[in-house]
């Protein structure tokens, strides 16, 4: 059966390979697309680990956004206590810990309402300098310095070497205010965070706020892939040690990354469906035509005794060749498009990101295996319908089909 | 021509047609085809079933060929009704007992002439050794040894016949139906067809029932029934049989 297929694929070359073509376009395409979504997503990932650690862990109601007063805040002595658990786990790039506090940024006689984020300036798991683009970034010994959104520093005629005053209210609940110079000016991709925020050491927003304490502690990984068996692991810890933390991986806490994810899905899904819908339809057209050719042939063998279920095997034997050589060239299509346009090296700045990045295409198994199986799958879906009526036709009526 | 060479064996009963009977519907008319036909063919017989255009006889073939099934009346094969066989189990029985020959050849033209003369072996699992064991027998016997490789576009009418035959007894059946077999073939060509098959007879015992309605067809038969308006007219048996 699989010769006699193969044979009568080879019977009508032109059509058989319209009909592989049709479906290695779709398959290229797919894996085109397939890829460049994955190396967009596994881009955006990057940027995004880059600004919210792999893992934070905090009071849940802070992380939640519902905390009152600052009974949030990690006291020094329980973030020694969960840095050392932390380091217990395996793959800890390192730690860092940050402290925000909403305050009064105040230049001659404007002022404007920030959160001052206070981060580490000596520790590079998360590297705010690389937003820098005026200035310089923070450094190691810095306390009364911060960098300013390029669109606030605009608002504010702000450059680096200003000195501005920063006014917020202590945990114990009085009025502080401290000067502080502007030693860089970064940028974002949202005019709104460059407006609303800046970041300050996390020395200078502690003397601030006259705590020692920290609102969160923040983790690097040396692979994304970690997180999540990471994040249970952490939080058992934590439980298991009685400390009322919970641990957030960087996805939860980046509902944009979320949001953007679902949307290239989407995106992908749709565009697949569409193709290989468009796919179905013609190669069932080819095939519908290509069988009902063979009407008269189908009555021979099934006179000589080939069952039903034989005759709906040979034809769909022959659209899984089909799928599966339209698969194959399709993905060795899509693969040299992709090496093409990865070695023209396209800049991009993702959204969300401030970096620009350079688009490609990921050659990871999934993304050529999808659509090679999808083109398999919807070649084989396209003759089930021909291969069920080749074998419901009566014997004496194909006998006589001309 | 060659003259009464047949296979004469008591012969058990292989095909045998009761009151069978077969209605067409054609718009609001119904159309009887088969009018009540009783007939047994024996193993050996070399059988000719003769009448004009519409007289019923390939509908009567299609029928003993088991794929057709009658309105009323029953086919027994080797003795055994078919009436309420199921497809799956007619298409075996078909496969490994009954072969056909044509009017048109029929050959599958992808296929090679060894792979067409083999692919009802494929269908009963036969081994690969055997398969061309028999192959290679069946188109030496229909003089087309040489040929294997050829596909079926690149031989004459009357050799594509002559693998149609031997494609109908590659698996030895009990009887081979053959529909109007020298109809799209030139005279000459048609004599060494009848002659090969009558040699076939004469040589593996098997049933042959041959439709037609060529006169010089009959010449070759041991039987002749002559079938109108879908009735069994009247049989003349043959003693000693020759071409008209």
């Amino acid at each position: 059966m699989a010769r006699l297929a193969l044979r009568n694929l080879s019977r009508n070359r032109r059509r058989t390979v319209l009909s592989a073509g049709i479906v290695a376009l779709g398959c290229a395409l797919s894996l085109v697309v397939l890829g460049f979504v994955e190396r967009s997503r596994s881009l955006i990932q990057e940027t995004t680990v880059q600004q919210f650690g792999n893992l934070q862990i905090a009071d849940p109601e802070f992380l939640d956004g519902k905390a009152e007063g600052f009974a949030y805040l990690v006291s020094p002595a329980v973030r020694a206590q969960v840095e050392g658990l932390v380091r217990l786990e395996r793959g800890v790039v390192g730690t860092t810990a940050q402290l925000a506090l909403s305050g009064l940024l105040a230049v001659r006689r404007t002022t404007a309402v920030v959160r001052a984020v206070g981060v580490v300036p000596e520790n590079n798991i998360l590297d705010y300098n690389d937003l820098v683009i005026d200035g310089r970034g923070l450094k190691p010994g810095d306390v009364g310095a911060v960098l300013v959104g390029q669109t606030l520093a605009n608002e504010l005629g702000l450059q680096p070497g200003d000195f501005v005053n920063l006014t917020a209210t202590t945990v114990a609940g009085a009025f502080n205010v401290s000067p502080l110079e502007v030693v860089g000016l970064f940028q974002f991709s949202s005019a709104e965070v460059e407006r609303a925020q800046v970041f300050v050491p996390l020395s200078f927003a502690q003397l601030l706020l006259a705590t020692e304490g920290v609102d969160r502690i923040v983790v690097r990984l040396d692979r994304l892939g970690r997180t999540s068996a990471a994040a249970r692991a952490i939080g058992a810890r934590l439980r298991a040690a009685g400390l009322a933390l919970e641990v957030r991986t960087w996805d939860v806490l980046s509902p944009f990354y979320r949001g953007l994810s679902g949307f290239f899905d989407l995106l992908f899904g749709f565009l697949v469906a569409a193709v290989f819908t468009l796919v179905f339809f013609i190669v069932l057209q080819i095939l519908t035509l290509s069988f009902l050719e063979r009407t008269r042939e189908v009555g021979t063998i099934r006179a000589l005794g080939t069952r039903q279920g034989e005759v709906f095997r040979l034809f769909v034997e022959e659209s899984l060749w089909l799928g599966l050589v339209g698969g194959g060239v399709g993905a060795l299509i899509g693969i040299g498009i992709s090496l093409l346009f990865n070695a023209a090296k396209i800049p991009w700045q993702p959204p969300g990101t401030v970096q620009t990045v350079t688009l490609g295409v990921d050659f990871t198994a999934t993304a050529i295996l999808i659509p090679f199986l999808v083109s398999v799958f919807s070649t084989l879906a396209s003759a089930l319908l021909p291969a069920y009526q080749a074998t419901r036709v009566s014997v004496v009526d194909a006998l006589r089909a001309v | 021509m060659q003259q009464g060479s047949f296979c004469y064996v008591a012969g058990t009963p292989v095909i045998e047609a009761q009151g069978l009977t077969k209605f067409y519907t054609l718009g609001k008319e119904t159309v009887r085809a088969l009018d009540r036909v009783d007939f047994t063919a024996t193993q050996g017989d070399f059988a000719v079933i003769n009448g004009p255009s519409g007289s019923g006889k390939t509908t009567l073939l299609n029928m003993f060929a088991l794929i057709d099934r009658p309105s009323e009346g029953e086919v027994l094969f080797e003795e055994k009704p078919t009436s309420r066989l199921t497809e799956g189990e007619l298409a075996l029985l078909r496969r490994e007992k009954i072969g056909l020959v044509f009017q048109t050849f029929n050959l599958i033209p992808v296929l090679s002439v060894a792979e067409n003369v083999e692919y009802p072996l494929l269908l009963t699992k036969t081994p690969r050794a055997e398969r061309r064991e028999r192959v290679a027998a069946r188109l030496d016997e229909v003089g087309l040894s040489g040929f294997e490789r050829r596909r079926p576009d690149e031989l004459s009418g009357g050799q594509r016949q002559r693998v149609a035959v031997a494609r109908a007894l590659v698996t030895e059946p009990r009887a081979v139906l053959a529909d109007e077999p020298t109809a799209n073939l030139d005279s000459g060509t048609g004599k060494q067809i009848m002659e090969l098959l009558q040699g076939l007879n004469r040589d593996h015992c098997v049933t042959f029932l041959v439709v037609t309605h060529d006169p010089s067809v009959v010449g070759y038969a041991q039987r002749v029934l002559t079938i109108r308006d879908g009735r069994i007219q009247g049989e003349e048996k043959r003693g000693a049989p020759g071409p008209a």
